[in-house]
């Protein structure tokens, strides 16, 4: 079909009216002492030692900051271990022994509301760093970072739109969490001092907007909306949701801030609110094990740390285990695969999908054009793939590859069954050389 | 359980190109059996040529292409088979050379030779397809390459061809007796024999021509089936045969003026339903592999195509333009897709671009027909 490609075939009907399972207390949690943004970390506390939950047993170091490793449990440190890290390494995990006490470290207090209505964007930015809290949609990027511009902000956009396929997660967490995602928005307002905020979300979910008519009512004057936006892929995608919420087309590489916007995950809004009430990190999410290779997808509440190996039962286990099978965490398009089911869910999984692997046969390309009309950054991929081919540098420069998101879209939507997009990955490397 | 690791994204599509090489076939159809009702014997014999030339041709390419490397070791035909073709050969390779033979087979004039035939299939298929490097590689298309190869050739040989007379009294059409294509009226003879063909039996193909060319009603409906399938892109059909039908106005105006006995919207339909217009752009023109990638280049090429078609049509010495504006056209579209200025995006200059092509044909139209331009003897 010689067309844009814009609705991806897609499940989550199937998962998305079912209740989230909670699944607290896996007998080991693991703490990653490393992850994509920090290679190095420092470990604070020695084999035997009791944690409590929420302690911080360790710093990560990253390029330009630091981040406290937090404990999701309490219970004893009992050694290292290696597991998959989300990015597909072999990584160092804090093994910990749940005690199953689950006993508060002494940092967390209870805020009541005239004293968080005192507090200052700053002391929110030194809260929500010592929280170590990240965008949880997938891009664990320091959420202080953000925090710190000087721009004013007028706009905070709630990023609900989950336009990935098959995941869940972020629509049972506001279906099921309703209250703390209006109270986080509240807070992030007072820090910008921002006037208005757009939760997003795909108009086809009714049932998350039937649910937010009616909260929104005990929320007068607060500046709060609802804002319905498309259905397609990648709605989600930062300039297409403000383009879509707001009517603001950012030019290529300016950061929302400029025109007064500050978006944010709603999974981070969650974190935002725990750290700021309660001075807690965050140490549970919601995840969707999902996938044609899973018996019975569900949608699950766990501790950061949870091996996926746990959960996997609570599904009716694989589908077909004979079949070679993908390991996916995060979405179908832009998910890592992982080498193995062994990985460890760190605060950024958003879901585990299970595939059988299919092997389609590479067609020669046809140059229809399907890749080129779904590029949402206005690229040309079949151009930059025969311009990878020849390895001409010239020409892949002037494609400007740079640009592209890895949105997947033109390897979805090509005919020919080409993995455009590991061509245009290579060719960003051309481009950087 | 094994688990393998993949790039991203994960999931594809359903579409593919086999799918898309169905379609067209599909498509192609109704015209076939058409054409074959009414020239039964030609169009079986021109049909099996094409079909057995160039599937021979794409076989033999494709295992020369994979041949096995010389060795010391003696391989057994089988194992040398077998690394030429297995899984290079594939429904792909017979679909593509397929379509190409169909289109070929429809494009070919009744009163062609057989020898025209065999050896328009044999230079299409291997000068206009497979010295490109196959499927896709092309920059011509195969089956136009052919016929104009065949018709540059051997085009003082053909002759012409009547449709069974039971075919013109089918549909009660005007008792004609004359051997001129449609066309040929318009460009060779006079102009007032234009009244001859009335547009309805037009629309029915009750007229010499090619063996599949002149049946609009099943072009059109492949052309149906295909736009509601998607497997062509509507941007290269309405902006060739708009332009084209802009550029027959202007010029019907412009030779008829407004009060005449032929009016100039009967003249703009004639050409409308005369020679390979409406065949070309449903089958030829769409062909992805020879058309520009992006969507505003797709404009482009349509109108470019259009105007070299009508062009020919009224200027130059060829009856018909669609097989050599078509040819003209594929060169245009590499020329569109070069990296220095393609770009998907709609910008007004490229709108400027398309409205001022057509505006600078329809003025050159006016005036070279003003200015007895027009190529009637
Ligand atoms: S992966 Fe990159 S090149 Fe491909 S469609 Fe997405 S943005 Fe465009
Ligand atoms: S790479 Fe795929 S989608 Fe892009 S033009 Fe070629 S066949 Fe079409």
């Amino acid at each position: 079909m010689i067309a844009k490609t814009t609705k991806i075939h897609d499940t989550k009907n199937l998962v998305g009216a079912l209740p989230s399972v909670k699944f607290l207390n896996a007998k080991y949690l693991y703490i990653a002492t490393a992850n994509a943004r920090c290679p190095k970390a420092d470990v604070f506390i020695k084999e035997g030692d009791h944690v409590d939950t929420f302690q911080v047993i360790g710093m990560r170091h990253g390029p330009f900051f630091e981040q406290p490793i937090h404990a999701t449990c309490s219970g004893t440190f009992v050694g290292y271990e290696k597991h998959y890290h989300r990015n597909g390494k072999l990584t160092d995990f804090i093994k910990i022994e749940n005690d199953f006490k689950d006993t508060f470290d002494k940092s967390i207090i209870l805020r009541t509301p005239e004293e968080i209505a005192k507090l200052t964007k700053e002391e929110m930015t030194e809260i929500i760093k010592d929280c170590a809290n990240v965008g949880l949609g997938g891009s664990s990027f320091p959420t202080y970072i953000k925090f710190q511009t000087d721009k004013p902000i007028d706009t905070v956009l709630i990023n609900g739109i989950e336009c990935e396929p098959y995941i869940t997660a972020d629509h049972r967490l506001m279906l099921e969490y309703p209250y703390r995602i209006m109270d986080g928005i509240k807070y992030v307002m007072q820090a910008f001092n921002a006037k208005r905020a757009l939760i997003c979300i795909k108009s086809k979910y009714k049932d998350i907007k039937a649910v937010y008519t009616q909260v929104l009512k005990e929320y007068p004057n607060s500046g709060i909306e609802l804002c319905c936006v498309g259905n397609y892929y990648p709605q989600g995608w930062e300039v297409e949701m403000i383009k879509k919420a707001t009517g603001i087309q950012l030019n290529p590489g300016e950061l929302p801030s400029n025109r007064g916007i500050i978006n944010f995950n709603v999974s981070t809004i969650v974190g935002i609110y725990k750290a700021i009430k309660y001075n807690m990190p965050v140490i549970k999410r919601m995840i969707t094990i999902t996938g044609d290779g899973i018996n019975y997808p569900k949608n699950f509440r766990v501790r950061v740390g949870t091996p996926i190996k746990d959960l996997i039962p609570l599904c009716g286990g694989y589908k077909n285990p004979d079949k070679e099978k993908v390991f996916i965490l995060g979405g179908p398009m832009m998910g890592a695969s992982v080498p193995s089911d062994d990985c460890i869910i760190t605060k950024t999984v958003t879901s585990i999908i299970v595939f059988d692997k299919v092997n389609e046969p590479e067609q020669p390309c046809v140059r229809c054009g399907s890749c080129v009309m779904s590029c949402p950054v206005h690229l040309e991929p079949v151009q930059i793939m025969n311009a990878v081919k020849c390895a001409d540098k010239e020409r892949i420069k002037k494609l400007n590859p740079l640009r592209c998101i890895e949105c997947g879209l033109c390897s979805y939507s090509c005919t020919s069954k080409i993995p455009v997009t590991d061509y245009v990955r290579k060719a960003k490397v051309f481009a950087k050389l | 359980m094994t688990i393998v690791k993949e790039n991203s994204p994960h999931i594809r599509r359903k579409a593919t190109v086999t799918r898309m090489m169905v379609d067209v076939l599909i498509a192609l159809a109704p015209t076939l059996i058409f054409s074959f009702v009414i020239y039964p014997i030609k169009t079986l014999i021109f049909y099996v040529i094409s079909l057995a030339i160039m599937n021979a041709a794409e076989f033999v390419y494709v295992g020369l292409r994979n041949m096995m490397p010389k060795d010391d070791q003696k391989h057994t035909f089988k194992e040398k088979f077998e690394h030429s073709y297995k899984g290079k050969y594939g429904i792909n390779n017979f679909l593509t050379a397929s379509i190409t033979a169909v289109i070929f087979t429809l494009i070919m004039p009744a009163g062609a030779p057989i020898y025209a035939v065999i050896i328009g299939a044999l230079v299409g298929i291997v000068f206009g397809k497979l010295l490109f490097g196959g499927l896709g590689s092309n920059i011509f298309n195969p089956a136009a390459v052919g016929m104009v190869f065949a018709k540059l050739c051997f085009g003082n040989q053909y002759k012409v061809v009547e449709p069974p007379s039971w075919w013109f009294t089918l549909v009660s059409g005007p008792d004609i007796t004359t051997g001129a294509t449609p066309l040929t009226l318009v460009n060779g003879g006079a102009l007032s024999d234009i009244g001859r063909y009335d547009l309805l039996s037009m629309f029915f193909g009750q007229m010499p021509g090619t063996l599949g060319e002149v049946y609009k009603i099943t072009i059109l409906i492949g052309l149906i089936y295909l736009l509601v399938r998607r497997s062509i892109d509507y941007r290269i059909v309405v902006s060739y045969l708009g332009t084209a039908f802009i550029l027959a106005f202007v010029a019907g105006l412009s030779v008829f003026g407004l009060n005449n006995e032929v009016n100039p919207f009967h003249f703009t339909m004639y050409q409308m339903l005369s020679g390979g217009l409406l065949f070309g752009a449903t089958f030829m023109m769409t062909d992805p592999v020879t058309s520009p990638i992006n969507s505003p280049s797709r404009w482009i090429y349509g109108i470019v195509a259009g105007i070299l078609t009508m062009f020919i049509r009224f200027f130059a010495a060829l009856p018909e333009g669609v097989g050599f504006s078509i040819l003209l056209a594929n060169m245009v579209a590499v020329v569109l897709d070069h990296y220095e200025w393609s770009n998907p995006r709609y910008t007004w200059k490229k709108f400027v671009a398309m409205g001022s092509l057509i505006v600078v044909a329809g003025l050159a139209t006016w005036l070279l027909i003003s200015f007895g331009g027009f190529y009637h003897a």
